[in-house]
């Protein structure tokens, strides 16, 4: 029930980020939206419910993106196993980690981001500022405002007990 | 004593208007109570009448409140159909430049990622759309169809990385490629030194790659780097068409000559 739960809300911010957002952000500088939840599966969903999530999540994402297939599904997959290694570690309810960890992987994804363009030969015709810029606005925006999806997505479990 | 007062009214009655009379006195005493008490009570008539007025103001203007909203509403309703009557007049008048069959399609999503550029358009296989296939607008040339599904298909832009077209100076006619970057500009590759392109050259399509017809505007020269060295100068161009303002599209439904085999 809850993984069709938490597949329909991620198909709600999927059609959020596609058709919504770029109407209010033309100049094309917000960071994905799912990677909250995605940092959110890894730090708090059991390994099987999680990871599916992510490939399925990474699979619309890739048929959605002119990206190299796959990239999607890479990206998220390694987040949700960083996400999944940094618990081992950190305690998930931490607010400097709920702070920091939505900024650091919209940061972890246009660096992969980069790194495939690189290796396609397309880095180039990349200018320097472009990527500064481009980033930067992204983990500003993932840095306030990403706490309050993942904080958001921590409230799912609660309401669907009640 | 009637008779007693009917003397006294008759003799008081001849002296009036006298001035020893102390009715002046008197009314000088009393009228500044009456003046208070008038004005006090004219005073509370007011504030009473005000409320009630205040009251039925401030529902009057919370009717015209509204009654402006709906018209500032209704404004920007005329005002955006003006505008998609205006778009879609070029659109129509563009489509009789084209000797090819197009179908029109409306732009329903975007590329999610920063890095790649494509949307979404709403029309798909069932309506003749195939993979290869070129998108323009009246401003130029917008992409081609690179994902294609039953009723929609997704639009590689001209201005991604992966996007390249063969095109030429519409003057000089020199030749070369252009290519996305997937910033606000792009790259016209492999012109050589030798040929002439100057500032604010228009750029159209070549009709050598065997997707976008011949002469359709992709751009304007905005920058030109000749190095001592090499044989071909690095030349910027701008996009005529703003691809963050993208609404309507036109597919021109010739298939790709060689390109992808579906669309065969």
């Amino acid at each position: 029930m809850i993984f069709l739960f938490y597949i329909l809300i991620t198909f709600c911010i999927i059609v959020l980020q596609t058709a919504v957002v770029p109407l209010f952000f033309t100049t094309r500088g917000f960071y994905d939206l799912l990677i909250p939840f995605v940092v959110y599966a890894g730090f708090f969903r059991p390994l099987a419910e999680g990871l599916s999530l992510i490939v399925l999540l990474g699979l619309i994402m890739d048929c959605l993106s002119a990206s190299p297939f796959g990239l999607y599904i890479t990206v998220y997959v390694w987040l949700y196993a960083g996400a999944r290694w940094l618990i081992r570690f950190l305690h998930a309810h931490s607010g400097v980690v709920i702070f920091f960890t939505v900024a650091v992987g919209v940061l972890f994804e246009n660096v992969l981001w980069l790194l495939t363009i690189t290796f396609l030969g397309g880095m180039e015709i990349i200018s320097f500022s472009v990527i500064v810029n481009g980033v930067s606005r992204q983990v500003l925006w993932a840095l306030f405002t990403g706490p309050f999806f993942l904080f958001g997505y921590m409230q799912i479990p609660r309401l669907m007990k009640r | 004593m009637v008779i007693a007062n009917i003397v006294i009214l008759s003799i008081t009655s001849r002296r009036h208007h006298s001035a020893s009379s102390p009715g002046p006195v008197l009314i000088g005493i009393v009228a500044p109570f009456q003046e208070g008490a008038t004005r006090s009570i004219h005073f509370t008539g007011d504030i009473w009448r005000h409320y009630f007025s205040l009251v039925s103001v401030a529902r009057e203007n919370d009717n015209l409140r509204q009654a402006l909203a709906r018209a500032v509403q209704e404004n920007n309703m005329q005002r955006e159909t003006t505008l998609t009557n205006q778009r879609l007049r070029s659109l129509i008048n563009f489509t009789k430049t084209i000797s090819d069959k197009q179908v029109a399609a409306e732009v329903i999503g975007l590329d999610p990622s920063f890095w790649f550029r494509s949307v979404t358009i709403n029309k798909g296989k069932l309506d003749g759309v195939l993979k290869g296939m070129p998108v323009v607008i009246p401003d130029g040339i917008v992409g081609q169809i690179a994902k294609v599904s039953g009723h929609y298909a997704m639009v590689l832009l001209a201005i991604d990385r992966n996007s390249a077209v063969d095109a030429f100076v519409q003057d000089s006619r020199a030749r070369g490629i252009i290519k996305g970057n997937s910033s606000e500009q792009y790259r016209f590759k492999y012109v050589l030194r030798k040929n002439d392109v100057q500032v604010g050259d228009t750029i159209i399509s070549s009709g050598m790659d065997g997707v976008f017809p011949k002469g359709i505007r992709i751009g304007h020269v905005t920058d030109i780097v000749r190095r001592n060295s090499g044989i071909f100068q690095e030349v910027t161009v701008t996009p005529d068409v703003d691809f963050e303002k993208l609404e309507e599209v036109l597919i021109i439904l010739t298939p790709p000559q060689g390109s992808f085999p579906e669309a065969k």
